[in-house]
């Protein structure tokens, strides 16, 4: 069960969240980010792993939510558990490994042995132990879901659907999935751990925020001169491109308006790699196929730290109020040629971590930012473009690339998660009372 | 065995190499590679470069001089100003790979003060591989492979020259 006592309680989330502004504190504040670890990384879906990760029985991955440690194994059944990397006897780290194999999970601290589910198989000397075996198993997430391979859990047993949290944002991870001829990707090109000295939330909001490209990666562009800078780094009349709200918090930069031709996301010709073009159009048929090579991935935050990064896939992990990691692996596509995904292996290492291009001068931005909101803090803006956007027919709020229309939908999710539902709908705290 | 006439000069180009990072020359760093320069920090202990597992940094030759490029327009932000480092070089061991050409390792650690945003010490503790030449009189390097204690991570912002 898990417990009433919501630490947000004390914290007036309406107060230091307006529709046109946002209080520094919820930067700096430990007790807000206690509040965060319950309500959003224990109380909803948060995104483990790709199944690809762990394609065989007993494959395992260390992970973890919010801070808890866990890891997500593929059981002999084929099923993902997400399990705490708790041993249920002392508290012992059970699955030491970052990734690999195994067909059972010996603590070794005192030897208690589990399954792939979790459950306890043996206990040395059990002489003296006079427990149940079926009720000292390891801690399980209580809910695990996938969406196109992507693995999502919770903690909470009375989560709402994972097709619930997705929303219309699936068709965002369809587009990424549709990269592949196949409709698969791949993640098992390995992760690297960027650590940042600034607040969780700056990363999905600084990855979906189209007005800073000009000004914190103006090197990259003098230096490299690519298809970047016609997508962004244009007079405000010229861009395209489009700050998405998806609403649950999904945020988007829609860079598809600005190509006007296939594979300019990827940085070339068309001709470049022929047999990846035509493979698409014979999966998805001439006209999905053309749409796809024409518009590229998608750039796109799933709440609360899954970012498909183009050719990129990150996780978003806080660790203090102050410190957190962002974590990227190449999105390898199936049914591809090799050179393709080489291709999809350098970008990944030229864009993203700690000497990337784009990356190293966002994470110094941030963590100046950080800086700046020490102490008691103010307000920061989010007003930019607020009358300018428009609800398309799908109900997805769309602005141009440069306003905070994107990081207005993470906020206007985060204040509703935060409030939790006694405030946001009296009827279920009625109901819960 | 190399002759104590190659150590001294194999050990003069990695002082002098180190000493041109320290001071972010990049031009002048630059200068010391060769075409078929390879860069690498790998992300994994005991990383392959070939196996399709993503690395911390691997710059071909050309990569490399956009990253020389980038460093030297002045906006670099991560490097705006510069950091201000420091690196002991330690444990060389050489051995001949061809004629004029040497394998070269070596223990590095390296003091970075970050003063780009809060300043802070960061140590960057690694065992780092050479590969250098002897062309027209001149010691080069065509391959750098700087293996981080800490590249499975976290890892902080790594916008210099390492
Ligand atoms: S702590 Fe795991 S067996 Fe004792
Ligand atoms: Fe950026």
């Amino acid at each position: 069960m898990l417990d009433n006592s919501r630490p947000s309680e004390g914290i007036r989330f309406e107060e230091l969240i307006l529709d046109d502004r946002v209080h520094s504190t919820l930067y700096t504040d430990s007790e807000v980010f206690e509040a965060e670890m319950d309500s959003i990384f224990r109380n909803g879906w948060v995104f483990i792993c790709h199944d690809s990760e762990i394609p065989k029985a007993g494959d395992f991955v260390r992970r973890n939510v919010g801070r808890d440690p866990v890891f997500a194994v593929r059981g002999r059944d084929g099923e993902i558990s997400v399990i705490v990397n708790r041993c249920a006897h002392r508290g012992n780290i059970i699955c030491q490994e970052e990734r690999g194999n195994a067909k059972a999970f010996v603590c070794q601290y005192h030897g208690w042995a589990y399954d792939t589910k979790g459950g306890l198989v043996d206990v040395p000397y059990p002489a003296g132990f006079k427990g149940d075996f079926s009720c000292h198993g390891l801690e399980r997430l209580a809910k695990v879901d996938s969406y196109q391979g992507f693995v999502f859990a919770s903690f909470n047993p009375t989560v709402p659907s994972l097709g619930d949290h997705l929303g219309r944002a699936t068709e965002l991870i369809d587009r990424a999935v549709e990269m592949s001829p196949v409709g698969r990707i791949n993640l098992s090109g390995g992760w690297v751990r960027h650590q940042l000295n600034c607040n969780w939330k700056m990363l999905p909001e600084n990855d979906t925020d189209g007005y800073h490209v000009n000004f914190v990666h103006p090197s990259f562009a003098q230096a490299i001169r690519s298809n970047y800078d016609e997508a962004v780094l244009q007079d405000e009349e010229s861009l395209k491109s489009e700050a998405k709200d998806w609403g649950n918090g999904h945020t988007e930069l829609n860079f598809s308006p600005s190509y006007s031709r296939p594979l300019e996301w990827f940085g070339c010709a068309e001709d470049r790699y022929p047999s990846y073009s035509k493979a698409l159009r014979e999966a998805y048929g001439q006209e999905k196929g053309d749409k796809i090579l024409l518009d590229g991935p998608p750039h796109a935050v799933i709440f609360p730290n899954l970012f498909l990064g183009e050719m990129n896939i990150v996780r978003f992990e806080p660790v203090a109020p102050g410190v957190c990691l962002h974590i990227h692996t190449p999105m390898y596509l199936e049914g591809v040629d090799d050179d393709v995904n080489q291709r999809i292996l350098r970008q990944s290492e030229g864009a993203l971590g700690p000497t990337a291009f784009l990356l190293a001068d966002d994470s110094v931005i941030a963590e100046r930012t950080q800086l700046a909101l020490a102490g008691k803090g103010g307000w920061l803006d989010l007003s930019r473009g607020a009358e300018r956007e428009v609800t398309d027919d799908n109900g997805v709020v769309v602005g141009h690339l440069t306003d905070e229309t994107s990081n207005r939908g993470f906020w206007r999710h985060y204040k509703q998660v935060m409030q939790g539902p006694d405030q946001s709908s009296p009827t279920a705290a009625a109901a819960a009372a | 065995m190399v002759t104590i006439e190659e150590r001294l000069r194999v050990e003069e180009f990695l002082f002098k190499e180190a000493r041109l990072a320290d001071e972010s020359r990049y031009s002048e760093w630059e200068a010391l590679a060769e075409d078929d320069m390879h860069y690498w920090v790998p992300a994994e202990a005991g990383q392959d470069p070939d196996d399709g597992r993503i690395s911390i940094l691997n710059d071909n030759r050309t990569r490399l001089a956009t990253r020389i490029r980038q460093l030297n327009t002045g906006v670099r932000h991560a490097q705006v100003p510069p950091s201000r480092m420091c690196r002991i070089i330690s444990n060389v061991e050489i051995e001949t790979i061809a004629d004029g050409e040497y394998f070269v390792r070596s223990n590095v650690v390296l003091y970075e003060y970050r003063i780009q945003a809060d300043k802070e010490m960061e140590v960057w503790p690694a065992r780092v591989e050479h590969k250098l030449r002897m062309r027209d009189g001149e010691m080069k390097m065509f391959s750098k492979h700087i293996h981080l204690l800490n590249s499975e991570g976290p890892v902080r912002g790594l916008s210099f020259i390492i």
